[in-house]
């Protein structure tokens, strides 16, 4: 029996493959490529209380195995997302993890308040877009604690936070102490591009946001350091394009992977990795994840 | 599959199998593993039920690699993508310039009623697969090769037609679009932009329009053209 299920905190997932923010919509355009119920789970398009145009063009540029973004939160709000999208997400068997970015902590805490009660597995704290605002959230440990804090105390879903790949250590510990379910790291790698014809970044808001397998080996370093320092579930994220980068992630410590840049190198990318995977297991003789969780540390 | 050079560095790619499209419309393409990263979009050129052929131009590392493949190679499409543009009207103008004439022969040979304009900046080329298609084919090229000195929209003119379709740089659409809207013609564009997934979830080709953002890839690439915002 080669189990593909895994835990985080008090959720159960049938597999370790979870769709990255941003990078999956709200599941519809994939659902008329394949079953998206088969994934473990699809976090949503970055949501905040009210809705977002984003950045203007250009929002992408392709560098080396890598892509900077520039999307800027483009999002029809909390309340059409409760309204539109969830119900249809929830009747299509999505395990559907609702990503939320605001400014302050009085907003992340109302944005969550409103999720708490619907059907979502789980709130996505993101305090690591690199695309909306001058100051990063997610590299300041009493700013990310407050935010914990104070979501904690009116969200009764299990709560995750998203870190960016500079967040220093104390970060993630501030939020475990807080009562943070989960930590997924990576965001994205604060990225420049020029155009040196035009002699001007090519981004209107200067920096943009690296992903891709360019990033993979930062994230996992991350991710190797966080699996030893906390005691709660860590998501690994950042450039996973194989079966393989997600065993790599596991053998690191982490509980799932969530998967983004890979879908536009390969539409089908997800039912791969899930075939991939248990196709491993069964070559390996694994009959759960545990056996091999943290393996790299020992 | 095979690849042709139709002029300095324009090449059309043709690959066998039955994929289906309808005018307008676009796959995304890949013949290499992670770098370039993403998979490149382009409008059908033509299509039957033996093969489709893409035309482009070599810009980059992506289209170079496409230029460079060989029968026997493997190449992967997505699609088809994008809204494609419906007929609307018995008389029809569809208006290329450069590499924006990619998916007008495939469009006239779906369409009834089609007159075609085509303008290029130095030679022409391709014509007489257009000529295959209608006798009515106007053509323009800025060195004055081949066809009338000057752009395609100083050979074009939008009386009598019912409705006109246009692929091309956005200074040619706009101006389309003036005299298009002067003439109170119906004018639907095609519109580029640089794109990752192609099917809608990523947001990265998303641009103002009147009436709110859209996202390129999936609410178009065709839109009408007073919809666009031509001085965003």
């Amino acid at each position: 029996m080669h189990d593909l299920s895994v835990r985080i905190g008090s959720l159960v997932l049938r597999n370790s493959i979870i769709a990255a923010s941003g990078t999956f919509g709200f599941g519809q355009e994939y659902a008329d490529l394949y079953d998206v119920s088969q994934l473990g789970a699809v976090c949503s398009k970055g949501l905040t209380l009210h809705p977002r145009e984003g950045n203007p063009c250009p929002r992408l540029w392709e560098t080396p195995c890598g892509l900077l973004n520039s999307i800027g939160l483009q999002n029809p709000g909390i309340d059409a997302f409760l309204r539109d999208e969830l119900p249809r997400m929830i009747s299509q068997g999505l395990v559907t993890i609702a990503n939320v970015w605001a400014e302050t902590p009085e907003d992340y805490a109302e944005a969550a308040e409103r999720l708490s009660s619907s059907a979502v597995a789980a709130v996505e704290l993101n305090v690591s877009c690199p695309n909306v605002s001058e100051a990063m959230l997610g590299q300041q440990t009493e700013a990310v604690a407050r935010v914990v804090r104070e979501t904690r105390k009116v969200c009764r879903k299990p709560l995750w936070v998203k870190l960016p790949p500079d967040a220093p250590l104390e970060v993630a510990l501030a939020a475990e102490k807080e009562g943070v379910d989960a930590v997924c790291a990576v965001n994205t790698v604060r990225g420049l591009a020029i155009d040196i014809g035009e002699r001007r970044p090519v981004f209107d808001r200067i920096f943009a946001g690296l992903s891709g397998p360019a990033i993979k080996p930062i994230a996992l370093r991350v991710v190797y350091e966080l699996a030893a320092a906390l005691t709660i579930p860590v998501i690994g994220i950042g450039g996973i394009a194989t079966w393989q980068d997600v065993v790599e992630f596991i053998m690191a410590g982490a509980c799932a992977v969530q998967v983004g840049t890979a879908h536009f190198i390969d539409p089908l990318i997800g039912p791969r990795m899930i075939d991939g995977l248990f196709q491993y297991m069964e070559r390996e003789g694994l009959s759960n994840w545990e056996e091999i969780r943290g393996c790299a540390h020992r | 599959m095979k690849n042709q050079q139709v002029a300095p560095g324009v090449f059309l790619l043709k690959a066998g199998g039955r994929f289906p499209a309808g005018p307008g419309q676009f796959y995304m393409l890949r013949s290499w593993d992670l770098d370039p990263l993403l998979s490149r979009p382009m409008s059908v050129f033509d299509r039957t039920d033996e093969g489709i052929t893409f035309l482009y131009k070599v810009r980059g590392r992506g289209t170079d690699l496409l230029s460079r493949l060989l029968p026997g190679d493997e190449l992967r499409l997505l699609g088809p993508l994008g809204n494609g543009w419906k007929q609307e009207g018995k008389r029809i103008a569809l208006i290329g310039g450069g590499l924006g004439i990619a998916p007008l022969l495939y469009t006239a040979k779906v369409f009834n009623g089609v007159e075609i304009y085509l303008g290029f900046q130095g030679s022409p080329f391709l014509l007489e697969e257009f000529e295959r298609v209608t006798n009515r084919v106007y053509v323009s090229s800025e060195s004055g090769e081949g066809g009338r000195r000057g752009l395609v929209t100083e050979i074009f003119s939008p009386g009598g037609y019912d409705a006109c379709y246009a692929c091309g740089p956005r200074a040619m659409l706009a101006t389309l679009s003036r005299i298009c809207h002067g003439a109170k013609v119906p004018l639907f564009v095609s519109l580029e932009e640089r794109m990752a997934c192609g099917v809608g979830a990523c947001l990265g080709c998303t641009v103002r329009m009147r009436s709110g953002t859209k996202r390129v890839c999936r609410d178009g690439p065709v839109f009408p053209a007073q919809e666009v915002l031509w001085d965003a």
